[in-house]
């Protein structure tokens, strides 16, 4: 067997300033010419790590050990000018970050042309051209014109292409992709993956893909190496180890990742009845516009929907979409220029002083980013406590503590967590303190604007069924945003789906996701990949046939 | 990391570890913190070890060199040099000291209002600040002092007006940031009121910001009270500081008598090292953005 | 389309703090023991000439309205006359300003030539002994006064080894002072001392922050070599903040010019400036003030549009 990649016994220890840590242990696994290895693990597990070492790109205070081999060449012990002459020919990589991969201030179809020159001896006009084609080559419209783009004026995805682009331009062997999707758009993502996938067949491009989303896997992958705190713990054939797991880990995160169901009439998920009490927070035709003049962006247009007490709306739409200013005017955090906004019944616009306070005093809120959710200079009985302080004035400390204590407990954190501060916790005990901190009130309304999209799939499954058990118990209505559709639709008793500031179709989440009435929705549902291999395959043919929209 | 609330303001009370670790690995700046501490020594407990006549002038002493009398020699009017420096360095100390605080407190109170009012506000007292920025802060010291010639709170006044600017650019981009933190959001979203959100959560997450700003400031108060005197904006004999010794002395370096201007110039070198090391020090442990 | 929106918009704020800066000096005109009254009567006025000239020029007016004529005297070009020269500021100021110009301009342009290099330097070999040991020396150059750097320069050249005069060259135009430039060696040297301390820390932050870029990876991942990136990726990203600060730093070489000018008896606006302040004389000291402050809001102006031009990603400035 040909091996393009061979990594054997390989460690990689990080220096510190807490002292050496141990990201990679013993890892050994195998890429043939031409296959692709998905390495999946969750964060912390050392797949970037191992990623990276594969290029010799691991940063100073990294010591690795063991052998790494790249097309006969061995990386551990190579000196910087011979891996440079191994980067961008024999192995090429792509990383997770397209806002950030590309230098600002040069035209992309110069930085192509440099990653040419850098291997083969040709003049400046040759390379020139060669990076139009390679730009045709990963489906960039009018390459010629784009070439003199600059990074700031393509979108995402585009910019995605273009990292690829210089990754392919002198045919390597091996293709080392480091979440290239992640970042993305999940319409975006299921054109980058096909991008990915036609090259890597054209070209018999053996693929190291890392990535945390088991749907990727099933969609891309030949072989899965799974890891687990810096070791290998499965490896195997795609179908084997997603349909037929042997390891515990691997069986528990593939039961923990939400699987979004796209066959069936409707039963056996979602939780949520479909509530007929009175409106918690309607949106009435709401328009929102940011900034003045020709460089006005709108960001939400005659948006309509309603939360009615106790049921669960999903919000869902990818970036730009106007999901979050939609929450955000339901928050009073964002003022429409047209439209209505009401909240328990009463108009958020024209409350003011008390009054306004005493509306918003029913509504919890819990945002996306774990570590900005909450304030590092505050303990955590703090934090929660907020609230509190804001609303409940008169209350003693000691009630407080009591209050504060109990509904730690609530969402199954430890009571002593309070004396901590918020930098000894891990994300998915920080969204569930911002879940506490939004229900200490005990709120009528909880607006959740992507609370799990940050955290570790293991950890997301249980931030979530404290939601729902909350839910169940508290009566409280929930605006969720999200987007992704799995976990809506795991949740969510009514979904709405937004695109471009518009509201696309809305209604009872079952049958908009499993029968969608507008293209968009249908191209959004077939584009988000399921981890069982076979399904996906049947899937994305069927997608193909459906068509992609030109560029990303 | 142990967080410890103290009081009802739910600061952290001490410097956690890490922080002081790392400002100890910079030589530089520990170097720098020492310097300032031997220099606060120097100026304000050597005059009781060493302790010389500063307001009487002596004819019979007058312009000798250093010797075993008078380690630094003695200037014009007779005054011991050495004793000299520890004088004035009080008053350069002192004064760079309390003009680069007052400096840093107008600055935070103006640029955190500006950053967290955004809008037609904020773009209005930008403006002043440029303005302020535009004019040269020398040139502003010699007009007002071909108007008056004020007392030492006068001029910690005078000083402090004239550096706010920089400082409040500092705070108002920190505030900027701080303004769109989700913590922020969260707590206006469910009620909370602009003073709350920036008593409890704005200011206290802008002290590293601040205390970084205050210490370049305090470096920029002692150089520029060097000029204030050469400008004759400075105190009056027999008081005096480091910038008029240098001053008074610039005469004699012509003519050979060396040891009326070299000490209070190193001093005023040294110490403005040692602020600006010891600042850069702590903006590298506090992994601040940029000095003004 | 973009450019000339933001064209217009760092006008209109140019304007605007020009404005500020005028009432400011208003304010200061205003504040002057005897008001412009004797400003223009000179020392001896009795105090009936001096109601008399108040009732006159409209001073007993209210104060907006003086400030309107102040402005409009001002966009006539009218700066009043100097008490000690007997000439019109304006004039006066058109001589000198020109040399003063030489003079920064010069000292700004070494300035930077040595600092980008330097701080680049400093960067790629961060934490070296030659780090500390230029950026000891940068600490050293920024904390010492101007004069005194001057001075200890004077002494070293012109004193001990006399390889250059002591005084700049004193000629009346631009043209003069440049027929003499082993004179202007010294004065340019020390105005450019602690700009080259400034700037290098400034180059080599944004050299080290850009360096641990995503972007400087991907070049890594494609073959590039560190030598190549620096220079072909790096140096450009790290001049945008460099740029940024230029703006604010022309005051303080306005400041510096001030103090050179003195020390070296350059016949320039800082002299004029200096000479203003030992003899009280009010008008050409607020007229002084009014331009260089205009100078510095150009100079700024200029900075933001070449930083624009260097990075298109540029938007607005700030707010």
């Amino acid at each position: 067997m040909n091996s393009i990649l061979e990594i054997e016994n390989l460690g990689v220890t990080f220096s510190t300033e807490s002292g050496d840590v141990p990201a990679v242990r013993g890892v050994s696994l195998r890429v043939a010419a031409g296959e692709t290895l998905a390495l999946v693990g969750e964060s912390g597990s050392g797949k970037s790590t191992v990623a990276l070492a594969a290029l010799g790109l691991l940063p100073g205070n990294a010591l690795a050990s063991g052998g790494v081999s790249v097309g006969g060449t061995d990386v551990v012990g190579a000196g910087e000018a011979e891996l440079a002459r191994l980067r961008g020919r024999t192995a090429s990589m792509v990383f997770q970050e397209p806002a950030t991969a590309l230098d600002p201030l040069t035209r992309i179809g110069k930085q192509i042309a440099e990653v040419v020159r850098n291997h083969r001896d040709v003049s400046r006009q040759e390379a020139a051209a060669e990076a139009v084609g390679l730009l045709r080559r990963v489906g960039i419209p009018e390459p010629e014109r784009r070439a003199s783009a600059f990074p700031f004026q393509l979108s995402g995805g585009q910019r995605q292409r273009v990292v690829i682009a210089m990754a392919i331009a002198n045919s390597p062997g091996l293709l080392v992709a480091d979440e290239p999707t992640t970042a993305l758009d999940v319409t975006v993502q299921a054109e980058i993956l096909d991008l990915l996938r036609a090259l890597a067949v054209d070209s018999g491009t053996g693929v190291l893909l890392v990535t945390h989303n088991m749907g990727v896997v099933a969609d891309f992958a030949d072989r899965v190496a799974v890891m687990l705190e810096g070791e290998v713990v499965e490896t195997g054939a795609v179908e084997e180890v997603l349909l037929r797991p042997t390891h515990e880990y691997t069986r528990r995160l593939l039961a923990a990742v939400p699987r979004l169901a796209v066959t069936g009439s409707g039963s056996g998920t979602a939780v949520g009845k479909e509530a007929e009490g009175a409106s918690v927070v309607e949106l009435r035709h709401v328009s929102v516009q940011f900034g003045r003049g020709p460089r006005a962006v709108r960001a939400l247009e005659d948006v309509s929907l309603t939360v009615r007490a106790g049921e669960t709306v999903g919000l869902v739409g990818e970036s730009g979409s106007g999901k979050s200013t939609a929450a955000r005017v339901a928050l009073g955090l964002v003022a429409p220029e047209s439209g209505s906004v009401s909240l328990f019944g009463a108009d958020l616009r024209k409350a003011r002083g008390r009054a306004r306070r005493a509306l918003l005093s029913g509504v919890g809120v819990v945002l996306q980013d774990p570590v900005a959710s909450l304030d590092a200079r505050m303990s955590v009985a703090e934090c929660v406590a907020e609230p509190l302080r804001v609303h409940r004035r008169g209350m003693g400390a000691a009630e407080r503590r009591e209050l504060v204590a109990e509904v730690l407990e609530l969402v199954r954190l430890p009571r002593e967590l309070a004396r901590r501060g918020p930098r000894e916790l891990s994300g998915g005990q920080r969204q569930r303190v911002s879940l506490a901190r939004a229900l200490v009130l005990e709120p009528r309304l909880l607006v959740a604007d992507e609370p799990t999209s940050a955290l570790d799939v293991s950890v997301q499954q249980t931030v979530l069924e404290v939601i729902a058990e909350l839910q169940a118990e508290l009566g409280f209505a929930c605006l969720f945003v999200s987007h992704d559709l799995a976990v809506v639709q795991q949740f969510a008793g009514r979904v709405v789906v937004m695109r471009g500031g518009r509201v696309e179709e809305q209604g009872p989440t079952m049958s908009t996701l499993l029968h969608p009435e507008t293209e968009y929705t249908r191209r959004l549902i077939a584009a988000v990949p399921v981890p069982d291999p076979v399904l996906q395959r049947e899937r994305r043919e069927r997608r193909v046939a459906l068509g992609t929209e030109a560029g990303a | 990391m142990s967080v410890q609330s103290a009081g009802r303001w739910g600061l952290i009370a001490q410097f956690p570890a890490p922080l002081r670790a790392r400002f100890a690995r910079n030589k530089l700046a520990v170097a720098g913190l020492v310097v300032v501490a031997l220099f606060f020594l120097f100026c304000f407990v050597g005059p009781l070890l060493y302790s010389t006549d500063q307001i009487h002038t002596d004819l019979t002493q007058v312009n000798l060199r250093p010797s075993g009398a008078h380690w630094l020699g003695t200037d014009a009017v007779g005054h011991d040099e050495l004793g000299r420096l520890m004088y004035g360095g009080k008053v350069s100390l002192l004064v760079g000291l309390a003009a680069g605080v007052l400096a840093t407190v107008i600055g935070t109170l103006w640029g955190s209002v500006a950053g967290y009012a955004g809008g037609w506000v904020d773009a209005v007292m930008m403006r002043v600040v440029d303005a302020g920025i535009a004019i040269p802060a020398l040139f502003i010291l010699l007009v007002v002092s071909a108007i008056t010639t004020p007392g030492v709170p006068g001029l910690i006044v005078i000083l402090g007006l004239v550096s706010w600017l920089v400082p409040s650019r500092l705070v108002r981009a920190e505030t900027l940031t701080l303004k769109s933190r989700d913590y922020v959001l969260t707590l206006r979203a469910i009620g909370g009121s602009h003073s709350r959100a920036i008593t409890r959560h704005i200011l206290p997450n802008s002290v590293s910001t601040i205390v970084v700003a205050a210490t370049f400031q305090v470096a920029d108060a002692i150089l520029l009270v060097a000029y204030v005197s050469y400008l004759g904006l400075g105190v009056q004999p027999p008081s005096t500081d480091w910038g008029g010794m240098l001053s008074a002395g610039l005469t004699a370096a012509y003519s050979g008598r060396w040891w009326l201007i070299v000490p209070p110039g190193l001093a005023i070198i040294l110490v403005v090292c040692a602020f600006n090391a010891v600042g850069d020090g702590l903006r590298d442990a506090f992994d601040v953005k940029g000095r003004g | 389309m973009d450019t000339l929106l933001y064209l217009t918009r760092r006008i209109a704020q140019a304007l605007v703090v020009i404005l500020i800066v005028t009432v400011v000096v208003f304010g200061l005109l205003h504040a002057l023991p005897g008001g412009p009254a004797r400003g223009i009567l000179g020392p001896q006025a009795t105090p009936q000439q001096i109601t008399l000239f108040n009732h006159d020029q409209g001073l007993d007016r209210p104060l907006p309205v003086q400030y309107l004529y102040y402005l409009r005297q001002l966009l006539h070009g009218d700066l009043g006359t100097s008490y000690t020269l007997n000439e019109a500021v304006s004039q006066l100021i058109e001589q000198r300003l020109p040399k003063t110009l030489v003079l920064t301009v010069l000292s700004a342009v070494l300035g930077l030539l040595l600092a980008i290099p330097l701080g680049m330097w400093q960067a790629v070999r961060r934490n070296k002994p030659a780090d500390y040991v230029i950026t000891t020396l940068s600490f050293v150059a920024y904390s010492t006064p101007v004069y005194f750097l001057g001075l200890v320069l004077v002494l070293v050249f012109t004193q001990m080894l006399r390889w250059f005069p002591s005084q700049a060259p004193q000629g009346d135009t631009v043209g003069q002072v440049f027929a003499d430039p082993v004179a202007l060696v010294l004065p340019v040297v020390t105005g450019a001392a602690s700009m080259v301390a400034v700037f290098s820390r400034y180059m080599r932050a944004a050299t080290l922050e850009n360096l641990s870029e995503d972007y400087v990876r991907t070049a890594r991942a494609g073959g590039s070599r560190q030598r190549a990136i620096l220079f072909k990726h790096v140096f450009r990203n790290s001049l945008t903040p460099v740029i940024a600060m230029l703006g604010y730093y022309v005051p303080v070489l306005f400041g510096g010019a001030l103090v050179v000018e003195q020390l070296f008896n350059y016949p320039g606006m800082g002299l004029l400036f200096w000479s203003a302040a030992q003899s009280s004389d009010y008008p050409v000291l607020l007229g002084c003030v009014l331009v260089i402050s205009v100078a510095t809001v150009v100079g700024t102006l200029l900075a933001d549009v070449v930083q624009r031009v260097v990075d298109p990603r540029v938007k607005g400035g700030q707010a």
